[in-house]
């Protein structure tokens, strides 16, 4: 008899444990057939032999070990059922791995900065530095320098596209404004409307003729410069519009809205020649304030208008 | 100077002296004198340009001295023997129709200190002159013309309203093409029917008077056939010239002089701009000139100028008074972090008076500079004016030409050069001067239509 009684408690243990392991099945069913997720009640209601703590102990490992994710509902906390796929991702990564991952995939792809990411996890920098570094490793996110601070970073999921505001658009190209090709583009389309323009001086038609067969839209400019092929970047619409729009504040062209609400654009001659002042040095000194009878800066020294002069 | 206009005078605080005040800006006028008579013999010839002329040196005169002074300069230079005292008699009555000379104001009552008034009926009134009394003074003998006692000067005014037009129809033919601008020029005679010569805004032109007077005119027959559309043109047109206020008898169009030079002040210092800082920060200047208000964010992106180099350019532009700042705060208490914003914009006015102070301490400068190298040089000119008189006495008395060759020589080949050299500065900073004065007129009338 005394020797039943130690097999006896084990056979009892065993019960225990795989009665714990039965029960965490069925609680692990129970939040699969339930989409919104299940409350501390339900689990109650479907396992009414569990005690409190072996409850506890049920949920928890299952937190700990991913598969249910935990919730807050109105002061009641909620368990779901997180989907197998995503399950594969973090597996073997620890808690605050987890919630700092999650921060940066809600974020999009905006990303999200460091800081944001510090205020929403609160844990404390070296340590969040610590987990960034090893998502990266993992190749889970990725860190995109915005083109708007140069020296901020956001992080965003690894396979993710950064938003167009991150990196500007067509016109940077890793991070650099690209001049020369806003340059080019300006020349190109300048070209265009000033060869309609000058296709009009031989126009017999009269002068509202001529000046309609000058006039070009957006689109035909579009269309040209994506036949000309210099960009190597797909351009838009909206791209051909802020470069003719460069041209008008360089005064080459006008730009007049039509019926439809689409612009037409027109090259102009300037209406007046280059302006007297400019002909003499003065008028391009940069010294021209110091400029006077007194003073190491005086007209009759000047060492601009001795070049000019010769 | 007060016969120049230079100086006037009036009734101080004790009845009987005189205060005088000096006119800068008539003094600064006398850089145009070159330009107005160039615009007289371009429109009415040679005589008429030779009666400005004297009147310009003299200041006042009347007019019978002023034809004979006339006939006896250009008797010179065409080297004929007898001048047509009728033809120039003629031409001056033309002038005074015309009003390019007005008559001089004259004292009215006995008093310590005159009082110069003229009715305005008077001021055009052409004088009578007697022929006879002309040819007796021209030829010494002592004459009475007829008209003592009425001086007659010059009507600056009036041609400063011809430069005007004739800047406002090569702007507008630089825009379209040369018939707009012949449309300009009819436009503006007709203006000048209706409408007193410096209001900001004319009366209306009605169109079918205006197509008459292209039709009588033959030397653009394309504008003939298209005259709606020219004007349709005009009037769409950014400048702004010719604007369209009504619709009978086909349609009312005026001309907008304070407009017009509004639009020529911008495009004058949009060029400086780009000469003086470079096309990127014209850019940046028309930006600003088009949004009114500016951040430097939006400068930026819409400029499409990479990001340091619109910084540089845009506070360049604000240190040089191109650009003014505007600072919005958001709230006055300096403890909470507030976004303060900085907004550029233009103000015109100051900008274009700030311009006309350049273009005259550019034109001090080439003076000064021009009067420098005069002095510099001053023995060497002084020598060949020597060498060219002793050349002409010699000519005169009939010298063999080995010795004209031998006064020749006294000048040297490095001095020649010298000199030539000398020469060409001179004119360039002539040409330089004639030039500043182009820019501030335009500045000029802009500042007085503001007004």
């Amino acid at each position: 008899m005394t020797t039943n009684k130690p097999e006896e408690s084990v056979r009892n243990g065993n019960d225990q444990l795989s009665s714990l392991e039965s029960s965490e099945h069925r609680i692990l069913a129970l939040a699969k057939g339930s989409g919104k997720g299940i409350s501390d009640k339900d689990i109650q209601n479907e396992v009414p032999d569990l005690r409190p703590d072996q409850r506890a102990s049920i949920i928890n490992k299952l937190l700990a070990q991913g598969y249910f994710d935990l919730f807050n509902q109105g002061g009641t906390l909620l368990y779901k059922l997180k989907d197998p796929s995503r399950i594969q991702k973090v597996k073997g990564a620890d808690n605050e791995e987890k919630i700092v991952y999650s921060i940066i995939e809600e974020a999009g792809n905006k990303g999200i900065w460091i800081r944001d990411i510090r205020f929403k996890s609160n844990l404390i920098p070296t340590q969040l530095n610590k987990i960034l570094k090893i998502l990266e490793n993992k190749k889970l996110i990725k860190a995109v320098k915005s083109v708007s601070a140069s020296k901020k970073k956001v992080y965003m999921l690894y396979n993710l596209e950064p938003d167009r505001t991150v990196t500007g658009g067509a016109w940077y190209c890793d991070q650099d404004f690209e001049a020369e090709f806003v340059d080019v583009l300006n020349q190109q389309c300048y070209r265009f409307l000033h060869q309609k323009l000058e296709a009009t001086r031989d126009c017999k038609g009269g002068p509202i003729a001529a000046r309609n067969i000058s006039y070009a839209s957006s689109k035909d400019v579009w269309k040209y410069i994506s036949e000309l092929g210099i960009s190597k970047v797909q351009l838009s619409v909206e791209d051909m519009e802020t470069i003719l729009d460069t041209l008008l504040y360089d005064g080459k062209v006008e730009r007049c809205v039509t019926t439809d609400g689409s612009h037409l654009y027109r090259a102009v001659e300037s209406l007046l020649p280059a302006p007297g002042i400019v002909r003499i040095p003065c008028g391009v000194c940069p010294v021209l304030r110091h400029c006077s009878d007194v003073g190491s800066v005086n007209p009759k020294k000047c060492v601009y208008m001795k070049e000019w002069l010769e | 100077m007060i016969q120049y206009d230079f100086v006037t005078f009036s009734m101080g605080q004790l009845p009987d002296r005189a205060e005088y005040t000096l006119l800068a800006d008539k003094v600064v006028l006398l850089l145009r004198y070159p330009r107005y008579l160039l615009l007289m013999k371009t429109q009415y010839g040679d005589e008429a340009e030779m009666l400005i002329e004297e009147i310009l040196r003299q200041g006042k005169d009347t007019a019978s001295r002023v034809i004979i002074r006339a006939a006896t300069r250009l008797k010179e230079s065409l080297k004929v023997e007898k001048v047509c005292l009728v033809t120039l008699r003629d031409k001056f009555l033309v002038l005074v129709n015309k009003q390019f000379v007005m008559r001089c104001p004259y004292p009215s009552e006995e008093k310590d200190v005159p009082e110069l008034t003229i009715k305005e009926k008077q001021l055009y009134l052409p004088p009578d002159i007697n022929l006879k009394g002309l040819s007796d003074l021209e030829e010494g003998k002592p004459g009475n013309p007829g008209d003592e006692g009425i001086c007659w000067r010059v009507n600056l005014d009036r041609f400063h309203q011809d430069f005007r037009d004739q800047i406002m129809v090569s702007a507008i033919s630089r825009r379209l093409d040369d018939n707009a601008g012949e449309l300009l020029r009819q436009l503006l005679k007709q203006m000048y029917l209706r409408t007193e010569p410096w209001v900001a805004t004319s009366n209306p032109v009605p169109f079918t008077e205006l197509r008459e007077a292209v039709r009588k005119q033959s030397s653009y027959p394309l504008l003939a056939q298209y005259v709606d559309q020219y004007l349709k043109i005009m009037e769409e047109d950014s400048s702004g010239f010719v604007s369209k206020v009504g619709d009978s008898s086909g349609g009312q169009y005026s001309l907008n002089m304070k407009t017009a030079f509004i639009q020529l002040t911008w495009a004058t210092i949009e060029n400086i701009v780009m000469e003086r800082f470079g096309s990127k920060a014209a850019r940046i200047f028309r930006l600003v000139k088009a949004k009114k208000f500016v951040e430097q964010e939006q400068i930026q992106q819409i400029a499409m100028i990479p990001a340091k180099e619109a910084k540089l350019l845009t506070y360049k532009l604000l240190e040089e008074n191109f650009l003014q700042m505007q600072e919005l705060r958001k709230s006055l208490a300096s403890n909470v972090p507030n976004k303060t914003f900085f907004l550029f914009y233009i103000d015109l006015n100051q900008v274009a008076r700030m311009v006309l102070e350049m273009c005259c301490k550019a034109l001090y400068n080439a003076m000064t500079r021009r009067e420098y190298e005069r002095s510099e040089n001053r023995r060497m000119i002084e020598k060949q004016q020597r060498i060219e008189l002793i050349t002409l006495n010699m000519k005169e008395q009939g010298a063999t030409s080995e010795q004209l060759a031998e006064i020749e020589e006294m000048l040297t080949p490095p001095e020649q050069a010298l000199l030539e050299k000398v020469r060409i500065m001179i004119n360039r900073l002539n040409e330089a001067e004639l030039q500043l004065d182009e820019t501030m007129f335009i500045l000029q009338l802009y500042l007085s239509y503001q007004i």
